[in-house]
């Protein structure tokens, strides 16, 4: 018999998946695909996304069946119906999107779908005891009783790892665990999975964030459509490589930054105070000037007001307090519009919510702020052949791939429906643009395309050129665009860049405030603070404190990707 | 004005404000739970008129009540059944099958009615308990516990249904299901099935709400005989921000505020009879409109669910 | 699955519309004789009323009615009435067709205009909340008499002159029980439980209240109205209302009233009806009804219409004409003195000694 896990599991000694094929309409997700992990390792699944890593891992988990493959733990071939049949069977998954209910309390949503002790009725007293008992052998420190929507996001993704072990899980999956964290939970949660796999826990860790990959794993598996492009143990790995692998071609993980020319104050806001949805202010008290010319990235943990902060200066939400001057230009109170006429441009969130109509095509969702002037009207008919043919321009600009331009929208992957909105928001050759998370949930290719073309937005970048601009024919299009770009510098654009992602942040940005509690704790130069130090200002300590602490012991990281 | 301050109209309005809280509360609480799951179902009045067809005619036909409340339970049930159908496994939008659901109760029982028994009767409904000891406290007992079974059953469910909602594992997996679909389908609950018991459940109840009406608090049928308490039923869920003690609050209040208006009327207090009409319906509307922020609700609410869609 | 989720929704929706009644046509009824415990107006199997081909062209009746031909009020007054008159004529002389509930005004406008188009001599819109439909649509069919009820407005002085309306003095008929039921209260307390206080009823309560009050017994009479015709329960808690006030003797009138019949029977005081015959809903307890006889006025309307003329005149239905009768309960009995005040009441009221102001 093997041996016990903490949790009182028997250990699995492999899980491998064979000659694995899943078909979706239109697509091959996964292309006679093997995989393996073992005991007591951490093994790293890498690839874009739509490479095909979570439907690998959902069928792992049973929430898909396999067209074609197999899949054996310790060589005994299982069929997984269901996710229920996968948790039997000791295999648990961490979904990127925690699949907590959140009105829910730490314990309900543990017991939620187990069977209880006394029949009917729940035993959430017995739960808790061995929730506690789990949380102690761990090392993942939980309150049981609290609601889950009360939680740090770090704390939430405890209580899933709790919710897998509690069934029974010798077998986690971890579906790009990092992407909501700050970096002390990211490291804290690292300490957890190294112990888990010391105890014996087979661990799967998807990501596409390469040096995580690096830090974390012992093995790591590359996929790249459907298919798998690379194996090998992570040793000896460099990122340059692992990223070739996953894109296909050589990436630019590194940007250059030409100083600063530009400087006037384009956007000021003074002392804001904006409502969050449950009442109470979730910008109190923000102060911030953007300098033309500047990318000033807004770091912090997510919802401590960056949401309501964009709405608010892009006059989606009222202001409560304080002001917001444009151009020098008090518009607090102004339309979305008429900041839309002094020069902001915004690339929001929330793309398919507020940038972009899900079911309109593709060229309507181009003109849809300008749909009511020339030359897409003339008296009060759409001009449909003036329309066709900016989108078409667009779309070849901004490097969208879509069949035609009268695909809806929604049918265009994330990355691409992202450059199209971009496209259209620097196409209004705005001066001041705020960008919210404008690479969440993109691929890398196409992130490190908006990263581009955000730096090329910045006064006087004038080396850095996108390698796919580059590698792209010089089309009618491609020189329209150039000769945009190269206006747009005279203009000195200055972008807010609000992002969780601290690496897109230290990687972009002339300046980083952090964000905590809807004011800002700091402001630091680009490379005046390391990833730590942020980290820590982003959990509210002040930058004097957080700087001081630690510059003695500086091991930053010198590679953002 | 003093005349309405008395003891005897106090007594009045919550004896009455008891007895007609009943259907209130047998359809509010069945709402509750199909909410809870995520379904809205706004044909609440459809399936109380079934039942209150249906426990009518059984009644009458059997002479005996107890058959007639559990046809109307059945044919409740198999009106949620319906809906479930619709709205769970068809994925029909569910404002629309709900106002479906209500035509098909409204036309359905008062074709039948008519065919099967003419014109409109009464019955001797469930007769009055006075509970042993209790009922005979002076003026408490009297208005407390001096009502017909039914009345007693409406107040005792609303315990019993906190009881399921909060301290079950059914009762868990309904309000996961309903706030979360997707995380409670990932840990092997049937989002599907557990949304085709709170329906039908929600239809049962509001099956005898129908009966209440029809065989226990006003004993007689007629076309449309609810005229509308279903989809007060459903404001009163609202209301009650989903919880079972909350829908006791909102039933009783509505209750009594239409028994005190009908007390205004009756004392000769100076305000128009169509003024003192809407004050439940305008009371209904501000608690409504300011209670809305404060609470929240399923947040899977009238939203289809399929598995691997987003 | 969508195409099966649209015929399923399809297939509910027919059947919702076919089954709310929007069809014309079913049989006659006729009242069957309390069960026990229950009372129930039973019904006959129900025939199809199509009507046979005949040489001599037979005159054709449409009704809207805004609620049940057997709602033991209103509607079921002139229903019955018009099967009554067939009766006597013969079917093959007289053709109905009917649509009921049509609560829903837009509902009745579309049926009334339909019926029209389809070359019903006398289209009958039995309320008062069908005026305007009424005056819409009949001068786009001058041959087409249409009729409504209960108002005087014939709309005539508007140039329209194919529309009769009927209306009836129910407040005489209220006076007298009004003072029968103020004579057998014990407890000297009477109460009314109203719809809307408009047309009919309003007057009917006029009655019943000015009746009370003429016995100087000392009786005191309160109104509650519900604010719906057809809200039965309502019209229960009403009732329940003026019990627990301390009435023995209560009144009511429109479709939902059966709420408060119900209550009074379970209460066990007396009931006084109106518009139609209470008394089987519940012998027990129901003193007296006033029904309304619409056969003469119908009678004279037809013969009206066939001798040319399609509207412009007011039928007043009173207790004088047969248009009301005072409908008493034998199986309850009234002492004898009230029996003879309230026979010497309705004459004075025949008479016309009586005055009822009704503003």
């Amino acid at each position: 018999m093997s041996k016990l896990l903490s949790n009182g599991q028997p250990q699995i000694g492999e899980v491998r998946a064979v000659g694995i094929v899943k078909r979706f309409p239109g697509v091959l997700a996964n292309d006679h695909v093997d995989f393996d992990v073992k005991a007591g390792e951490i093994h790293a699944l890498l690839g874009e996304n739509g490479a095909g890593k979570s439907t690998l891992m959902r069928q792992l988990y049973g929430l898909y069946q396999p067209d074609e493959g197999k899949i054996l733990i310790d060589g005994v071939e299982h069929r997984f119906h269901s996710p229920k049949d996968a948790i039997r069977a000791g295999i648990g998954m961490i979904h990127q999107h925690f699949m907590l209910v959140p009105e829910l309390t730490v314990v309900e949503n543990v017991a939620l779908g187990l069977k209880s002790s006394r029949g009917f009725v729940l035993d959430l007293d017995v739960v808790e005891k061995r929730v506690c008992a789990l949380a102690e052998q761990y090392g993942l420190k939980i309150d049981p009783k609290a609601s889950v929507w009360q939680l740090a996001v770090g704390e939430q993704q405890r209580v899933e790892i709790i919710k897998a072990l509690y069934r029974g899980a010798a077998v986690l999956i971890l579906d790009e665990p990092t992407a909501v964290l700050t970096p002390q939970e990211v490291d804290d949660l690292f300490v957890t999975l190294r112990q888990m796999a010391a105890e014996g826990h087979a661990l799967v860790f998807i990501s596409h964030k390469l040096h995580e990959v690096l830090a974390i794993s012992d093995r790591v598996t590359v996929l790249r459509d459907g298919r798998v492009v690379g194996k090998r143990p992570t040793q000896g790995a460099t990122k340059e490589e692992l990223a070739q692998m996953m894109v296909g071609r050589p990436v630019i993980l590194q940007y250059d930054m030409p100083p600063l020319q530009c400087g006037d104050t384009l956007l000021k806001i003074e002392d804001l105070f904006v409502q969050g949805d449950r009442g109470v202010d979730a910008v109190a008290g923000l102060s911030l000037e953007l300098h033309a010319g500047e990318i000033l990235g807004l770091a912090g943990v997510s919802g401590n007001g960056q949401r309501e902060l964009a709405q608010a200066l892009t006059g989606l939400r009222p202001v409560r307090k304080g002001r917001v001057l444009l151009h020098d230009k008090d518009v607090t109170n102004a339309s979305p519009s008429e900041r839309m006429a002094l020069g902001l441009s915004y690339i929001p969130e929330e793309r398919m919510k507020e940038g972009a109509i899900r079911d309109f095509s593709v060229a309507d969702n181009i003109i849809l702020q300008d749909h009511h002037k020339p030359p897409y009207v003339r008296s009060i008919f759409f001009d449909f052949k003036a329309i066709k043919n900016d989108a078409k321009r667009l779309v070849e600009a901004f490097n969208v791939k879509t069949p035609t331009l009268d695909t809806p929208i929604k049918n265009l992957s994330g990355g691409n429906i992202q450059k199209l909105i971009m496209g259209r928001e620097l196409w209004r050759r705005p001066s001041v643009l705020i960008a919210a998370q404008p690479t969440r949930g993109v691929d890398i290719g196409a992130s490190e395309y908006i990263h581009q073309q955000l730096l090329g937005q910045r006064n006087g970048a004038t080396t850095v050129e996108s390698s796919v601009v580059q590698r792209r024919t010089p089309t009618q299009a491609g020189m329209e665009m150039r000769e945009m770009l190269e206006g747009r510098r005279e203009q000195c654009l200055a972008t807010l860049l609000i992002s969780e992602d601290l690496d897109e942040i230290r990687a972009l940005s002339d300046r980083i405030a952090v964000i905590y509690e809807g004011k800002i704790v700091g402001i630091v130069d680009r490379n005046e603070a390391t990833v730590e130090q942020l980290g820590l200002m982003m959990a509210g300590v002040r930058k004097e404190e957080a700087l001081g602490l630690k510059k003695s012991g500086d091991h930053s990281e010198k590679e953002p990707s | 004005m003093g005349d309405l301050f008395t003891l005897p109209v106090l007594l009045g309005i919550i004896y009455s404000g008891i007895r007609f809280a009943t259907p209130y509360l047998f359809a509010a609480i069945g709402e509750t739970f199909s909410q809870r799951s995520g379904v809205l179902n706004l044909g609440v009045d459809g399936m109380m008129l079934m039942g209150a067809y249906s426990g009518f005619f059984v009644a009458v036909k059997t002479n005996n009540l107890w058959l007639g409340l559990l046809a109307a339970a059945l044919t409740g049930g198999l009106m949620g059944l319906l809906m479930a159908v619709i709205s769970v496994t068809f994925q029909a939008t569910q404002g629309i099958s709900g106002i479906g659901l209500h035509i098909l109760g409204l036309g359905l029982s008062t074709l039948l009615f008519t065919t099967t028994m003419g014109g409109v009767g009464t019955i001797g409904g469930f007769p009055p308990v006075r509970i042993p000891l209790l009922g005979e406290i002076p003026y408490i007992g009297d208005i407390f516990f001096n009502h017909n079974i039914l009345v007693y059953f409406a107040f005792l469910l609303v315990p019993v249904s906190n009881w399921i909602l909060y301290k079950t594992t059914f009762g868990l997996q309904v309000r996961a299901v309903g706030q979360s679909p997707e995380a409670a389908d990932t840990l092997g609950v049937s989002v599907k099935g557990i949304r085709y018991i709170t329906v039908t459940l929600g239809g049962i109840l509001a099956g005898i709400a129908g009966a209440s009406i029809s065989i226990a608090l006003i004993n007689v049928f007629q076309e449309n005989i609810t005229n509308g308490m279903g989809f007060i039923a459903v404001a009163l869920v609202y209301f009650g921000a989903w919880r079972p003690t909350g829908v006791l609050f909102g039933s009783l209040l509505f209750s009594f505020v239409n028994a005190l208006q009908q007390w205004v009327q009756l004392k000769g207090i100076p305000i128009p009879a169509g003024m003192a009409v809407m004050l439940p319906y305008i009371l209904t509307i501000v608690v409504l409109a300011f209670s809305s922020r404060r609470i929240s609700k399923p947040a899977a609410l009238t939203k289809k669910f399929e598995r691997g869609e987003s | 699955m969508k195409r099966l989720l649209f015929q399923l929704s399809l297939v509910l929706v027919l059947v919702s519309l076919v089954v709310s009644g929007c069809a014309p046509a079913a049989a006659p009824a006729t009242p069957a004789p309390a069960v026990e415990n229950t009372v129930i107006v039973e019904v006959e199997k129900v025939v199809t009323a199509t009507p046979a081909p005949v040489e001599e062209k037979a005159f054709r009746v449409a009704l809207i009615l805004p609620s049940t031909t057997k709602d033991s009020s209103f509607s079921q007054a002139m229903y019955d009435a018009l099967v009554r008159l067939q009766e006597e004529m013969g079917k093959d002389k007289l053709e109905i067709a009917y649509s009921e509930s049509m609560f829903k005004i837009p509902d009745a406008a579309a049926a009334i205009r339909d019926y029209a188009s389809q070359g019903y001599n006398l289209v009958i819109a039995h309320g008062s909340q069908y005026g305007s439909s009424l005056a819409e649509i009949a001068p786009d069919f001058p041959t087409t008499a249409f009729a409504w009820g209960t108002t005087v407005n014939t709309f005539q002085s508007e140039g329209i002159n194919n529309i009769f309306a009927y209306t009836g003095t129910s407040q005489f008929g209220g006076y007298v029980m009004g003072a029968v039921g103020a004579m057998l209260s014990k407890s000297k307390k009477v109460g009314i439980c109203g719809p809307i206080e408009t047309g009919d009823n309003r007057n009917y309560v006029k009655g019943v209240v000015q009746g009370v009050k003429d016995t100087n017994l000392g009786v005191t009479v309160t109104t509650i109205w519900t604010g719906s015709y057809s809200d039965v329960t309502a019209m229960a808690t009403c009732a329940q209302t003026h019990i627990q006030d301390g009435a023995d003797v209560l009144y009511g009138s429109s479709q939902s009233s059966t709420g408060a019949i119900a209550a009074a029977k379970e209460n066990n005081v007396y009931w006084f009806g109106h518009q139609y015959d209470n008394i089987p809903l519940a012998p027990e307890v129901v003193v007296a009804s006033q029904v309304y006889d619409f056969v003469p006025t119908l009678k004279d309307m037809i013969a009206t219409i066939k001798a040319g003329v399609y509207g412009g005149k007011v039928y007043t239905l009173t207790l004088q004409n047969g248009g009301f009768e005072i409908r008493y309960n034998k199986n309850i009995e009234i002492p004898a003195d009230v029996k003879a005040k309230a026979d010497e009441l309705l004459e004075k009221v025949k008479k016309g000694e009586i005055e009822i102001p009704l503003d």
